[in-house]
């Protein structure tokens, strides 16, 4: 790999060595002047240039910018001069380089949408106008992701904002969001989009939970402090993405950071800083009429079975009447009772209220040739749930040194210390909810706070909990306190580049950049009891992530008039990519001395385990845009990768793209009349390959780190290898239109689409009986087809007043076009009980919930019973699917003189979810619904399931090959009457009941800002000062009973499925923003 | 700058970038796994197969979630789900025969492979005894499986999908491969090297490893009795006599010591652990009238009741079991491996031996085949094998009482009876002896009908005693058409169907009418 970089430098320095040096400029021509708004508000950080002469100069806080240009290259020609700034329209003036100083003044109206903005290409070397570019492009500017509400990750803060583009929120405060562009385009790989940060490709790694079990902490990309970044370009698929190669098969986020810029000298700071409560938003709807108990009846000796139900976790006993019952508050004299009564809120008492701080300030400034901008930002963030907290310190500096006329450098360098304390944990084993789906409704929830009390049964001594049951729970307090789970993320992420001017017009830029961090996740469990065994004095287990990678480009980039009103903007490029990432663990189940959490003081041998994965690939790329007379670009690109991970020979791939897009409206400007004023129409179709994750190509032999009785052990692995891996292929086509109508108050950005990935890398599911449950084939098809819309309408703008409301409306139909030979479905999630999962089936949708059913008579359909109860089929029946019908956002901002008030709604159409939540909290009695059928006799129960009797059937009868049940001579209708309990029980594995349309409305984000009047803010030496209310998450509605239904569990494919979420934070707070 | 200048850098790139690209063995090369090998030693591949395949049937999953409480040895007290047959499918028991391929049996094969490679019978021939064993416990659960077919995916011919085999004739390759083994460990040069340190089992013996593999033979022997007693017959006969003969004592038997650091423990308590389970009162009832000194062993007394043991009636409501908690018997301390939040009912079993197969089980076949003239043997021979086996039984459990174990041979129900009663006697005490191996106490009860108590509970959801397992989902979807001709040739995938050794069942002098019909 050095022999690689080592060669790159060499021949970068041969094409920088060899080249004459900058001219020196005798005299110059001085051009200034002072960019405005519409409203006569001075704009700072306007790029004002000279595209062809390569000069230009940002405007300072008060609007203005000057430069030079050098007299041997103003001998009197007519040049343009563009003043552009994202948010705004450009405008472009010819003016002529006499030798005298020039003054020229802008004034630029703001676009609704950048319908003619310039965006970022060819890897964030060049920037291109966006009427050029032939793919559907989004891009948010500082405004539109920091201006309204603050969250810690920055993609949070797009969540409805981008047509298209679905972000699933955690469940859990610092979770994973998780990312789809498109809709899913590999079946078991990754589906989420590539982040790009200046060019330089980082991490989104996340480690995430799983129904079963495990603890969210996270992804990667929240390292990033929303406010260092200036605009965010979403490129969503592989038209607009295909020089990014092959990790852009989802859609690319680029990411650009705030950059310093010319001030005279001055400093320029700006600070935000804001402070948000949080409270759950959706809890579930209890019942608190029966307590703790079975069958109606409970007495508690030890709370671990020695009493009638005291071991028991369900609410299925005693009416709460206020009858005197001895409780686990009572102490080992069972003779002592007390009230037995409802504690209806002991579960919302379990929540604090959050609290969230976060700060950002940074200082800019610079020169001409130099500047530089410098952050440091800071969250703090209490979570709802007690003990849990979150920090968060970043820095960056980045700097820009224009060394010459010809060689431009730059360089970014950030460090993130990222820590939690307690994540939430999610799914069944860690859901800190868990211990209340299983819980007595009767259970005093301030009686468990102080968990160490020391008098009382099963509490002999010092430093062992307090519970209400010691059979299957513990004290959610203690789990807080004593068994707590810290991590921290160190992190680095920098770059340095350097653009050689070849010619006018032509620069080449070297650039290499590493994104590494370490990331470190200790777990401790306390001495939890007297059941514990002699050697068990608490548990522990550490587990370090390191990861590298460092991507390294080389890119010319060349931009000529060809004459006959014919410009080409064409790029040519290598990258070389080596990642390395591995994960360390050293764990023990046992230590010897108690409240010592090192790994030397285990008491067994400890458990260690170490992985280690690399990666390379090798690159060449190349674009080249043809534009005629500014209204017709027709662009072809092409790329082809060498990966380390396929097999050699075989392990080379290209993919080609290209795309056209015509401006109408300039083609044919009798288009253009009082109501039209812009309109384009583009068309793009593009390939791209994909490689292997590393290490398919030979089955190897996993070794076991614990010895068995001193002897080593080594087991075969249950993946077959692929010795002939080929590359993925995705496939794209894409048509799109902009629409630009009265003066831009009406704006339209639509697109059709078409995807189909092909090929596919995935473990397919083998018969067990070969040896191996899965091997690495490369099958399936996945087509996506689909539309995305975004309208902005500007219906009032008068008097001060102007109200601004956006739809953005997508729409995705998935196909699982093909599987590999042999198998039908592939599972992409599982459920707790092996009664629901998440499917790739063939000829659906992605994402099928199939789930074990009530077993029905095959000819009426009627629900089988046996001895009153329904049956439920042991084989799995299709349910719905995850994937939305649609999915849209509405936004609306309306500003009056100083205020500024901004709503989000966030929506989302069909798709159905499985809840765990729902079905757990039935069966253990805990749920309002679960009060069906339940009578105060317990000798007069309550549900009649309406229902064929089974031992009515006649002989004959029996299970169907699809799990229905033939039923011979029809049966007779059930008229046995069951409990409450035993139905709710009966139901278990039966996750029918427990499908959901998952559709839901969403009040995502509200804020209302106030601008501080212009002289308040002159005393921070700024522009302006705001401050608002802002508040997320604040309204749902949704059919799905108990639980929020969007939520994720993993950053994976895993989608669907839910178990004891933790309900998303709904938060308000204040925000206070100075900007220079 | 000219064109052509421009032209002869963006060569310059190009060539270099090729340079880069184009390197590709030093790119390859990365690909090289860091964390695993592709060839890996025999003797680590078997010591890793063996816990996996003694966790696999005689732990946890297959055995003490389903078939102790399918045989009744267990009920369950929090979830009777199992106990319903509610959730005796085939998503749950399926992963047994999936992890069973997977895991251990595909190691097996690997070390039968090296073995054979080497020329050497003390690496492939523990292998393929091992092999064997566990092909006993899946074909007796679910009738045909792959087998001759099995465990080829990453050989040349690259089997994917296996076909299924008769049981017929997996158990005639059993006998075939047990014997081949057998014979091959008493021919082989005791010079080779044999797997030492690394047979956790033997530690190598030789000697050992026959009278395992005749021993097994002859548990298969009398399992196909009912279908084919000619074969059974000839099966012991050879058996008995081949090179090594059989266990002859308790230290013969066949067990994986575990070494108790908890992170290898004997896996029979851990889910012990979750207090789900209790002793069925179909054990315990017989135990406590024959006052049996395993009663103790076997189980805890109630909670309630620190006097008084007392079972649990397999098959009732959940809703029904919230005082049985704390007055049913839990697993006895012997057994149980871990303590538990809930209270230390035992830590003594975390290093208790899991036995593969124990003199005393062979003891009771000898005795059957002795009152059945089986085998070579003799009626008068039976009475000696019978309290052999019951002797050997209460050794095995720690119990050294003579004067009590001598009593209890003497007493009535106890005592040797002869005939037909006899052979009662021989089941009820082998499936009592074989408490902690749930498959074959099933299987021993499919095919003999002892003891007659075992019948579905009040709440179950079917007539019948399960009499298989069903094929697991993944089966279903991905090697469909050779499952399919298993169902064709076995009979529908359900629980009623009988395996081809479990028919002609009132051919069993030990039938009774009804037998596991409620």
């Amino acid at each position: 790999m050095t022999r690689h970089l080592r060669r790159y430098v060499a021949a970068a320095s041969v094409l920088l060595g060899a080249l004459p040096a900058a001219a020196i400029a005798q005299q110059a021509t001085t051009i200034s002047g002072r960019v405005t708004s519409d409203a006569a508000a001075p704009l700072p950080g306007v790029s004002v240039s000279i595209p062809t002469l390569g000069a230009g100069a940002y405007t300072d806080d008060k609007g203005h910018y000057s430069f030079t240009v050098p007299s041997t290259r103003a001998a009197g020609q007519a040049v343009q001069l563009t003043a552009r700034r994202i948010g705004y329209t450009a405008k472009t003036v010819t003016v002529t380089l006499s030798g005298a100083a020039i003054t020229q003044d802008f004034s630029l109206g703001t676009s609704a949408t950048q319908l003619t903005g310039v965006v970022v290409s060819a890897l964030g070397a060049t920037e291109r106008p966006k009427s050029q570019l032939g793919a559907a492009v989004t891009q948010l500017s500082t405004e539109e992701l920091n201006g309204s509400t603050h969250e810690q990750n920055i993609m949070q803060q797009v969540e409805g904002k981008v047509a298209g583009v679905r972000i699933t929120s955690p469940g859990t405060q610092g979770g994973n969001v998780n990312i789809v562009i498109r809709g899913q385009n590999s079946l078991t790989g990754s589906n989420q989009p590539l982040f790009v940060v200046d060019g330089i490709p980082v991490s989104n790694a996340s480690r995430g939970g799983s129904v079963g079990s495990g603890r969210d902490y996270g992804s990667t990309i929240s390292d990033i402090n929303p406010e260092d970044i200036e605009s965010m370009t979403v490129l969503k698929g592989p038209n607009a993405a295909a020089l990014y190669g092959s990790r852009a098969s989802n859609g690319v986020i680029v990411l650009t950071t705030k950059k310093g810029k010319s001030s005279t000298g001055r400093i320029r700071t700006d600070f935000t800083s804001s402070l948000t409560f949080e409270n759950p938003s959706r809890l579930w709807d209890f019942q608190n009429q029966y307590g703790q108990g079975s069958g109606g009846s409970f007495a508690f000796v030890n709370g671990a079975g020695a009493g009638d139900c005291d071991g028991c976790d369900q609410s299925f006993g005693p009416k709460l009447d206020g009858r005197l019952i001895h409780q686990f508050t009572d102490g080992t004299d069972t003779t002592v009772k007390s009230p037995w009564i409802a504690h209806p809120n002991n579960v919302r008492d379990f929540f604090n209220t959050g609290r969230t701080f976060s700060t950002t300030a940074a200082a800019s400034g610079g020169t001409d040739r130099l500047n530089g901008r410098v952050s440091i930002g800071a969250d703090d963030i209490n979570g709802m749930i007690p003990n849990n907290r979150f920090t968060k310190f970043s820095t960056m500096l980045s700097g820009q040194f224009q060394v010459n006329d010809r060689l431009n450098t730059s360089a970014t360098a950030q460090y993130v210390r990222n820590t939690g304390l307690n994540r939430p944990g999610v799914g069944y084993s860690n859901s800190i909810l868990e211990q209340f789906f299983w819980f007595g409704r009767q259970v005093d929830l301030n009686a468990l706070r102080n968990y160490q009390q020391t008098s009382l049964a099963n509490s002999p001594n010092g430093n062992r909990e307090f519970n209400w049951n010691y059979n299957f729970h513990s004290n959610p307090f203690w789990l807080q306190a004593e068994n707590p789970v810290t991590d921290g993320r160190d992190r680095i992420i920098g770059s340095v580049s350097a653009t050689y001017k070849l010619a006018d017009g032509v620069n080449a830029t070297l650039r290499s950049g590493s994104d590494i961090y370490r990331y470190n996740i200790n777990t401790q469990s306390a001495y939890a009891g007297p059941g514990a065994s002699l050697t068990y004095n608490g548990a522990m287990s550490i587990t370090s992530d390191y990861f590298n990678e460092n991507n390294t480009d080389l890119i010319i980039n060349g931009n000529r008039s060809l004459g006959h009103g014919i410009t080409v903007n064409a790029t040519v490029g290598g990258n070389t990519r080596r990642n390395q990432s591995s994960t360390e663990a050293q764990s023990t189940s046992s230590l010897l001395v108690a409240g010592l959490y090192n790994i030397s003081n285990s008491a067994i041998a400890p458990t260690v385990s170490q992985s280690i994965s690399r990666r390379a690939t090798n690159s060449v790329f190349g674009s080249a845009a043809f534009t005629l007379n500014d209204w017709w670009t027709v662009e072809g690109t092409a790329r082809n990768d060498w990966s380390s991970t396929l097999p050699e020979g075989a392990n080379s791939y290209f993919y080609p793209s290209v795309n056209t897009s015509v401006v109408l409206t300039d083609a044919i400007p009798s288009l253009k009349n009082s109501v039209l004023s812009f309109a384009k129409v583009r068309g793009s179709v593009a390939q791209v390959g994909n490689d292997a994750s590393p290490y398919q190509l030979a089955t190897t032999f996993s070794g076991v780190s614990a010895k068995f009785n001193g002897q080593p052990q080594y087991s075969l692995g249950d993946q077959l290898a692929n010795a002939a891996l080929k590359p993925e292929i995705t496939r794209s086509i894409e048509y799109g239109t902009e629409l630009g109508m009265w003066d831009s108050r009406v704006t339209l950005d639509a697109t059709v689409y078409q995807n189909q990935t092909k090929n596919q890398i995935l473990s397919a599911t083998v018969s067990a009986a070969s040896g191996f449950t899965s091997k690495s084939v490369n099958a399936g098809r996945i087509d996506n087809k689909g539309y995305e819309a975004l309208l902005t309408l500007i219906p009032v703008r008068k008097n001060r007043l102007e109200w601004t409301t956006a739809v953005n409306f997508a729409h995705n139909h998935s196909t699982v076009a093909e599987l590999a030979p042999g198998i039908s479905q592939i599972q992409l999630g599982g459920g707790l009980f092996s009664d629901a999962r998440t499917v790739a089936a063939l000829g659906q949708p992605y994402g099928q919930i199939q789930v074990r059913g009530y077993m029905r008579d095959s000819a009426t359909g009627a629900i089988m019973t046996s001895k009153g109860l329904p049956l439920g089929t042991t084989n799995y029946l299709p349910m719905g699917n995850l994937q939305a019908k649609w999915t849209g956002g509405w936004n609306n901002t309306l500003t009056y003189r100083g205020v500024t008030v901004g709503a989000l709604v966030d929506v989302r159409h069909g798709g159905n979810i499985v809840s765990y939540t729902n079905s757990v909290g039935e069966s253990s009695g805990q749920l309002a619904s679960s009060l069906k059928g339940r009578e105060i006799d317990w000798n007069n129960p309550g549900i009649v399931v309406h229902g064929t009797d089974r031992e009515s059937c006649g002989a004959g009868s029996g299970v169907t090959a699809t799990g229905m049940y033939r039923c011979v001579g029809g049966g007779t209708a059930n008229s046995k009457n069951v409990n409450s309990e035993a139905y709710f029980q009966a139901l278990f594995q039966n996750m029918e009941p427990y499908v959901y349309d998952a559709s839901y409305v969403k009040l995502r984000e509200v804020r209302v800002g106030f601008d501080l009047p212009s002289r308040w803010a002159s005393r921070f030496n700024a522009n302006a000062v705001n401050v608002a209310l802002i508040g997320r998450n604040l309204g749902l509605w949704t059919k799905v009973p108990n639980i929020d239904p969007e939520f994720a569990y993993s950053n994976g494919n895993a989608q669907g499925i839910e178990y004891g979420v933790v309900p998303n934070a709904r938060s308000v707070g204040f925000n206070l923003r100075v900007t220079p | 700058m000219t064109a052509r200048k421009l032209l002869s850098v963006a060569a310059g790139v190009a060539v270099t970038l090729s340079g880069v690209a184009c390197d590709n063995s030093g790119l390859t090369n990365i690909n090289k796994n860091p964390n695993s090998p592709t060839v890996a030693p025999p003797g680590p591949v078997f010591t890793r197969a063996a816990n996996l395949a003694v966790s696999e049937f005689l732990g946890s999953g297959y055995d003490q979630y389903y078939t102790s409480v399918v045989a009744q040895h267990l009920a369950e007290v929090q979830y009777p789900d199992v106990d319903a047959y509610r959730r005796l499918d085939p998503a749950s028991t399926g992963t047994a025969f999936n992890a069973a391929y997977s895991a251990e049996l595909e190691d097996l094969t690997q070390v039968v492979k090296a073995g054979r490679a080497q020329n050497n019978p003390f690496y492939w021939g523990p292998a393929s005894i091992v092999r064997a064993w566990e092909f006993g416990y899946l074909t007796d659960s679910w009738g045909d499986i792959p087998y001759s077919q099995a465990n080829q995916g990453d050989s040349s011919t690259a089997v994917l999908s296996p076909a299924y085999d008769a049981q017929k004739d997996i158990y005639t390759d059993l006998f075939k491969t047990l014997d081949t083994a057998s014979k091959a460990l008493a021919a082989a040069n005791p010079g080779l090297t044999n797997l030492g340190t690394a047979d956790i089992i033997y530690k190598g013996s030789a000697i050992k490893w026959q009278r395992f593999a005749n021993s097994l033979r002859a548990r298969y022997a009398m399992r196909v009795v009912n279908a084919d007693r000619n074969l059974a017959d000839a099966q012991l006969k050879a058996a008995f006599a081949a090179p090594g003969g059989v266990f002859t004592a308790n230290a013969d038997a066949a067990a994986l010591v575990w070494p108790g650091d908890n992170t290898y423990n004997n896996p029979w308590g851990g889910d012990l652990a979750r207090d789900d389970r209790r002793v069925s009162n179909r054990l315990i009832d017989p135990l406590i009238a024959m006052n049996d000194p395993r009663l103790a062993v076997y189980a805890q007394p109630t909670q309630a009741d620190p006097t008084k043991y007392a079972g649990l009636q397999n098959g009732m409501l959940q809703s029904q079991l919230g005082a049985y908690v704390a007055t049913t018997s839990r697993v006895g301390k012997a057994l149980f491996t871990a303590s538990t939040s809930y209270g230390n009912f035992g830590n003594a079993g975390i290093a208790r031996p899991s036995y593969l197969m124990t003199f005393a089980e062979l003891s009771f076949i000898q005795a059957e085949a002795a009152e059945r003239g089986l085998g070579g043997l003799n009626a008068a021979q039976a009475k000696g094998f019978y309290e052999a086996g019951i002797r050997s039984s209460m050794a095995q459990w720690g119990i050294t009482d003579q004067t009590a174990i001598t009593a209890y041979l003497a007493s009535t129900p106890v005592a040797y009876a002869g005939g037909t009663p006899g052979l009662v006697q021989i089941a009820n005490q082998k499936w009592i002896a074989l408490f902690g191996d749930g498959g074959q106490a099933w299987a021993e009860w499919r095919r003999t009908c002892q003891p007659t108590t075992v019948k579905p509970g009040p709440e179950a959801i079917q007539n019948t005693v399960p009499r298989r397992l069903l094929y697991p989902s993944t089966e279903y979807a991905v090697n469909a058409s050779s499952l399919n001709a298993a169902v064709a040739r076995q009979g529908a995938d359900a629980f009623t169907t009988r395996v081809w050794w479990d028919v002609n069942s009132s051919s069993a002098p030990t039938y009774t009418a009804g037998c596991g019909t409620r």
